[in-house]
């Protein structure tokens, strides 16, 4: 579900250049399907948003659907268990 | 060019009004006051094409309409007792002069434009706007306008040559969802204060992490102009640019980032870079069409103390985003950020390097197709690249500034330096630089003490007495 709706926010960011189902069945990473510095922003922005929980720009997960889709769903459990998220957004 | 009897453009827009500066605006303001009075370098000149069938008062009638949709073109910025106040005028008149010539009415423009981008705006007194038409055998061919970086960023004049056309069609536009005055009542609002606050948490992370300064360099005599700035137009830096940023899942805008801040650190002689970033502050969908300055400063420190420069890009691409994520804060808390950082540090900082892509997306979209398989393509196009002289400037508020040009179809790179620390030449030799990296690094790893090497650039000799503590190089002989 999380992949889903991550696709679909990647697609709204990138202003619909991007089809959702393209970056869902992709193996490419985000900025080899054209996903540029400002859509990266707009997706953090939204990701923020929709789920109140800050990415942690200073990692690797950023590359592809499957890494942040990873890490928002570690940050969505850490905020579940009510334990500390962290300087999110310090870095 | 012969001038004609100038028109008058009287305007009444939607609303007047009166707010505190927006952020944004604070920042361009603090600049003007850095230049002396009456210098005109932080005014824009622009032109604007004028095709088809367009009479004389229909373009006029254009002109009324963007003044009319854009505050910020009828904005005067006043001290008061309160500080600076952006005081939008509801109504006014704008006079334009009217040129003909005979042919080449586009390099007219361009000639009237920097003629009315000449002069310094009087702030508090006059329109952040000056506009010409220029008419050939009495048709509009093209619209030269000066204005005010008070008033306009890159974004704004790239957006403002987006609705042109549709202006002089007489199509109607939406009203922006922003102008400036609206701007500063969010800022002064609880999200833009939360983002603040984020911003200053990555400011003060970030200056613990920062040399005290790129440019502890021994003293040379500057050169005249002092600050020097040279172009190059490169297809094989932005071919390598676009394969590096494949392969290490990055952009373009942080390869040459991090390519520029290795540079820097090179021929200073750094284990780390600090380079603050030109933030556009436009991702927010709110913020897209307001005409009016966004732009501030962002902070990206880069440790370049080992591994590969691939390695590099891939941890400057997080760095940089974070950068451009806290670019949007209120400047006094930055402010009040930095001077707590270097009373810590016993020193000023001095962060006046700088790295500002202009490209509207972030992309080339026009390159030419090219072979990316073949090792020796890259070679070959090399052989095509052009390095320029740009401008000399008496002065600047950067000892270096690294910036891509609006080019779509080659990298557009620029180097200005400060020559009091670096040699004037040496801006030419780090944009050859930058592309013999950004080539050696497609064909293999490039270890980052090797940069300067591959680079062909030397490091700046330090004298004897000059010792490095952490990364912070002290002249003791002055002792």
């Amino acid at each position: 579900m999380l992949r889903e709706r991550l696709a679909e926010l990647v697609s709204r960011a990138s202003g619909g250049e991007l089809a959702a189902a393209d970056v869902l069945v992709s193996d490419r990473s985000l900025p080899a399907l054209g996903v540029t510095s400002l859509v990266y922003l707009r997706l953090i922005d939204a990701i923020e948003v929709e789920f109140g929980c800050d990415v942690d720009l200073d990692g690797p997960f950023l590359d592809t659907l499957d890494g942040l889709a990873g890490h928002l769903a570690d940050r969505l459990a850490l905020a579940d268990e009510g334990a500390p998220g962290g300087r999110a957004g310090d870095r | 060019m012969t001038p004609l009897t100038p028109e008058t453009v009287e305007f009444t827009g939607a609303r007047g009004g009166a707010a505190p500066l927006t952020w944004g605006q604070r920042m361009i303001w603090g600049s003007t006051r850095w230049l002396d009075d009456g210098d005109p370098y932080f005014n824009l000149s622009w032109t604007l094409p004028v095709a088809g069938a367009v009479d004389l008062p229909a373009v006029l009638r254009a002109v009324r309409r963007l003044i009319e949709r854009h505050e910020t073109l009828r904005t005067a910025y006043v001290e008061t007792a309160e500080g600076v106040v952006q005081r939008v005028a509801r109504a006014g008149r704008l006079t334009v002069g009217v040129y003909e010539t005979g042919s080449r009415p586009m390099s007219a423009a361009k000639t009237l434009a920097a003629d009315l981008a000449a002069t310094a705006f009087d702030y508090a007194g006059e329109l952040p706007v000056r506009c010409a038409v220029v008419v050939t055998g009495g048709r509009p061919r093209a619209v030269a306008l000066a204005l005010s970086h008070l008033a306009v960023d890159g974004w704004s004049l790239n957006l403002i040559a987006t609705e042109w056309p549709r202006l002089l069609a007489g199509d109607d536009l939406p009203a922006p969802a922003r102008q400036p005055l609206d701007q500063a009542a969010y800022e002064s609002g609880d999200e833009a204060a939360a983002r603040s606050a984020r911003a200053v948490r990555h400011w003060r992370a970030g200056l613990a992490r920062a040399p005290r300064t790129m440019f502890d360099l021994p003293e040379r005599e500057p050169e005249k102009p002092r600050f020097v700035r040279f172009g190059m137009r490169s297809l094989a830096a932005a071919v390598a640019a676009e394969t590096l940023a494949a392969r290490c899942s990055a952009t373009t805008a942080s390869v040459l980032t991090v390519a520029s801040a290795a540079l820097l650190a090179a021929v200073t002689g750094h284990r780390t870079a600090a380079l603050q970033l030109i933030v556009s502050n436009r991702h927010d969908p709110r913020v897209r069409d307001m005409a009016g300055p966004a732009a501030l400063d962002g902070l990206f420190v880069l440790d370049l103390a080992g591994g590969t420069f691939a390695d590099a890009v891939r941890r400057g691409h997080g760095q940089a985003m974070a950068a451009y994520r806290n670019g949007h804060y209120d400047l006094s808390a930055v402010d009040a950020v930095r001077a707590e950082a270097a009373r810590e540090r016993g020193a000023d900082l001095d962060l006046d390097a700088f790295f500002n892509d202009v490209r509207p997306d972030g992309r080339w979209p026009d390159l030419p197709p090219v072979d990316r398989d073949d090792p020796g393509e890259l070679t070959a196009l090399r052989e095509r690249t052009r390095t320029f002289f740009d401008g000399g400037y008496p002065r600047v508020k950067a000892h270096a500034f690294f910036a891509t040009g609006p080019a779509s179809a080659t990298c557009e790179f620029f180097v200005l330096v400060d020559t009091a620390f670096l040699p004037g030449e040496a801006a030419e030799r780090m944009l050859l630089g930058l592309e013999a990296l950004l080539v050696r690094a497609v064909a293999e790893e490039v270890p980052v003490d090797r940069v300067a090497e591959v680079c062909g650039l030397a490091p700046v000799p330090r004298p004897a007495g000059w010792t490095r503590a952490g990364d912070d190089w002290i002249d003791n002989t002055e002792r």
